[in-house]
């Protein structure tokens, strides 16, 4: 399930994906979060140690390849297995949630 | 950045989460092209319930087929008739209605998640509900 999380800024979008993230995990599923946000606060909202959150591994821009599928669309998909990008860049937040952050503050305007 | 967030929606796994940012410019980008559903958070306020309204045409163009909404920071009958009232005429159904949540910003506020500081709260409440509708 590829669950998108839209709205303004300050609408609640990260306590929200952040609780529901850690419900489906305490479900028993396996659940990936990924910090679309420039100015990240996913990790915290799920309840991330701090010291882990202070310098995070980033995803490298070239981190996805484009290929085209059977109806010429680009899709994009990871260069490595999702495992080893996975073991590289993943955070661990309780319930067994992965974190992933996108962009940073740092990198704002040239994501 | 765009291209690796719309991989990592696309990975096996059995749920991908992605916490867009505000801008609805990733939209427009079509990052979460692929995603089976995606929720628009919507206050009542005007401005909150107009960036709902951009979202959803952009979101019916990107060909995502379940989009709901999720009413938040409701305080009283007022206020939720008001954002019932504008997702009905953008045609967004709404998935939940969330009362404004004391818990929210104290767990905020004290820098934890709102399961740790407060696991009963309206909001965890609403969301498990949330969760059950799209298991």
């Amino acid at each position: 399930m590829r669950i998108a999380v839209a709205g303004k800024g300050g609408a609640g979008k990260t306590t929200i994906s952040a609780t529901l993230a850690r419900t489906l995990a305490r479900s028993g599923k396996q659940v990936l979060a990924i910090d679309g946000d420039p100015n990240p606060n996913l990790g915290m909202a799920l309840g991330v140690d701090a010291d882990l959150l202070r310098d995070p591994p980033r995803v490298p821009r070239n981190a996805a390849d484009e290929v085209k599928d059977e109806q010429g669309r680009t899709q994009r998909v990871l260069k490595s297995e999702f495992a080893d990008f996975r073991q590289q860049y993943a955070v661990q937040a309780p319930d067994g949630v992965m974190l992933v952050h996108m962009t940073r503050v740092d990198h704002a305007g040239t994501g | 950045m765009r291209g690796v967030a719309s991989a990592l929606l696309g990975v096996e796994n059995e749920v991908n989460l992605l916490d867009m940012e505000a801008s609805i410019e990733h939209l427009a980008r079509g990052t979460p092209g692929g995603v089976d559903c995606m929720l628009v958070v919507v206050e009542p306020y005007y401005r909150a319930m107009e960036t709902a309204g951009r979202i959803v045409p952009l979101a019916q163009e990107l060909g995502i087929k379940r989009l709901l909404g999720i009413a938040n920071k409701i305080r009283d009958p007022e206020d939720a008739r008001a954002i019932r009232d504008y997702c009905r005429s953008k045609g967004l159904e709404l998935a939940v209605e969330i009362a404004f949540d004391d818990d929210v910003r104290a767990a905020d506020r004290n820098g934890k998640a709102l399961l740790d500081h407060a696991p009963h709260s309206t909001t965890a409440r609403a969301v498990a509900d949330l969760a059950r509708q799209l298991s």
